[in-house]
């Protein structure tokens, strides 16, 4: 018996759960160097502004027990050079190919979706209102209900790509946004982006990122994203893409069981470049030796 | 697919001194496809503590014995790790990874700066030049560690022939004082050539800013190899950047070497 990896998000059906998360898999080209890209779910790019960004001062990560953290400043092409230069490489794979937008205004993120648009290479549309490194935008439109509301319903008048709502855990109730963006047209949601951390260099007497603070993600953060998963997923009814330090199947498993109907392998990429396409090979064997036919059967399947 | 995740089976390990240590590897892909300046990025072991691989430069290459050798000094957790492993145990990798130095041309001079573990690339590219007959006495070799004990490889390039200056930071052995002090004082006295010369250098970042400096100041042709932490290695997560006159550039994927002149350090 071949089990059924399938999932579908909106129209948009994916071989299997297993997805890349932004910011760890560059434009996709990187890691095509190490496996096939065609036996992922799907690949998230990015973030993309409407402008090209340099990103923060180095040094921009540091590695934390099981875990690192990071503010890289979503530092990005631009949407115009993504367009030109990235998407034809996307555009040539069979995976399904979500570009993740982020912006500083409602104005920013509705005029790169506009310019996404009819784009033939994309799938779906990841909308990032979680970056807890950049000044301006990115979290303060995940932070607030109605904030999120008006971001993603602007995005949802101006734009026929699936979205994907992803959502940061720096927020006092995270059902409550995943509520608001429910509500504003959202398709999917994704959760969770990273931790807001800090370390210090106790010898200089200096943060050890430039920026101060960054996010933090690895193994470190695992349970934390059980957690809001579980939570988030029991009261909307729009599928939850599940991340936070998933390293293998079996992780990838605990998200789906806590109700993930996809996951996302963010650092794990970084410790493991196949990383992702060993929990795809996983997730087939599992469900062989459960003699699971659907993957879809497991999830949200936790027994409280 | 060219790029792969490598086993390497390790075949020695060597404590060269306090703190220093060489590991040779055996993986017939690497010592094929492997050039002077390209870096491997290791897992220590298979746990997430630490989590992150480590970049190391690939120090030397045997060809035919199908190992190449990494050098390092016991700085934290993952080179302590790295330093009690066995010969006879599996070691993940991703090498090569990175760009490479470009050669001097047979009739052009060659000048060489390292400081402390900066040696590691640099002896490798020494190496290469001599095994395609280079004149030994067209090469110049500044080596600078904090102490005479830090010294490495010191008999090796003696027994090449290349020129070979040395400093220590507090005077225990050759010149007294930073390895770049020495160069400069070398290059003002117009006792090092600039023009049909190519220069490298590798160490710390404090001495290849200074390097910079110079390079920019006397117009010098000349190649840094630079050290980050890297999350991804390959390019991807965009962590690792240097400031550059163009721009940050990822030291994982548009270096690790790069232009000394270009290149802007604090």
């Amino acid at each position: 018996m071949i089990p059924d990896l399938s999932v579908k998000i909106g129209k948009v059906k994916f071989s299997n759960p297993v997805l890349v998360a932004s910011g760890t898999f560059g434009y996709g080209e990187e890691y095509g160097a190490f496996f096939d890209l065609n036996k992922l779910g799907g690949i998230i790019t990015k973030s993309i502004t409407l402008n090209p960004r340099e990103g923060h001062l180095p040094p921009r990560t540091c590695e934390t027990p099981s875990g690192m953290l990071n503010a890289i400043g979503l530092a990005n092409v631009g949407v115009k050079r993504f367009i030109q230069e990235k998407l034809p490489f996307l555009r040539n794979l069979k995976t399904k190919v979500i570009v993740n937008v982020a912006g500083s205004s409602i104005d920013e993120y509705v005029e790169v979706v506009k310019r996404l648009e009819g784009k033939k290479g994309i799938d779906l549309l990841e909308i990032n209102i979680s970056c807890p490194n950049v000044k301006q935008g990115g979290i303060t439109f995940g932070s607030d209900p109605k904030c999120a509301y008006d971001c993603i319903k602007a995005v949802r008048d101006n734009s026929t790509y699936p979205i994907i709502a992803k959502l940061s855990p720096n927020v006092a109730d995270i059902v409550e946004i995943a509520l608001a963006v429910e509500e504003a047209g959202a398709d999917a949601i994704s959760l969770i982006n990273t931790l807001v951390g800090m370390a210090i260099d106790l010898e200089a007497k200096k943060p050890r990122l430039s920026n101060i603070t960054g996010g933090l993600s690895g193994p470190a953060i695992k349970p934390v994203a059980l957690a809001m998963v579980w939570k988030t997923a029991s009261k909307v009814k729009i599928p939850v893409i599940g991340l936070g330090g998933i390293m293998n199947t079996q992780d990838a498993l605990e998200f789906i069981l806590a109700g993930a109907s996809m996951i996302q392998v963010g650092t794990g990429n970084f410790v493991d470049p196949e990383c992702s396409v060993k929990i795809v090979e996983g997730l087939k064997e599992y469900c062989q030796e459960k003699k699971i036919k659907k993957i879809t059967d497991l999830v949200g399947k936790l027994k409280t | 697919m060219n790029q792969r995740n490598e086993e390497g089976l390790l075949l020695s390990v060597e404590n060269l001194g306090e703190k220093l240590f060489r590991l040779k590897i055996y993986s017939p892909e690497i010592a094929k496809k492997a050039l002077p300046g390209n870096f491997c990025h290791l897992r220590v072991n298979e746990s997430y503590s630490p989590l992150l691989r480590r970049a190391f430069s690939i120090h030397q290459v045997e060809t035919e014995k199908n190992s190449f050798e990494l050098l390092f000094k016991v700085v934290g957790p993952g080179t302590q790790i790295l330093s009690e492993k066995k010969p006879g145990e599996k070691i993940d990798l991703l090498a090569p990874l990175g760009n490479s130095f470009s050669f001097p041309e047979k009739d052009e001079n060659t000048v060489l700066l390292a400081g402390g573990m900066g040696i590691a690339p640099l002896f490798y590219l020494v190496s290469s030049l001599l095994e395609k007959k280079f004149d030994p006495q067209k090469i110049s070799f500044f080596f600078g560690v904090k102490k005479k004990d830090e010294y490495l490889l010191v008999n090796d390039m003696v027994s090449t022939g290349i020129r070979l200056h040395l400093a220590t930071e507090d005077g225990s052995s050759g010149y007294k004082g930073m390895i770049t002090e020495l160069f400069f004082q070398e290059l003002r006295a117009r006792r090092l050539k600039t023009k049909r010369t190519r220069f490298y250098a590798c160490g710390p970042n404090p001495m290849l800013k200074k390097v910079s400096e110079i390079s920019r100041k006397f117009k010098l042709d000349c190649q840094i190899s630079l050290e980050s932490h890297m999350p991804c290695g390959v390019g991807a997560c965009i962590g690792c950047v240097v400031n550059t006159i163009k721009g940050y550039k990822r030291v994982c994927k548009d270096g690790p070497v790069f232009d000394a002149r270009e290149v802007i350090l604090d």
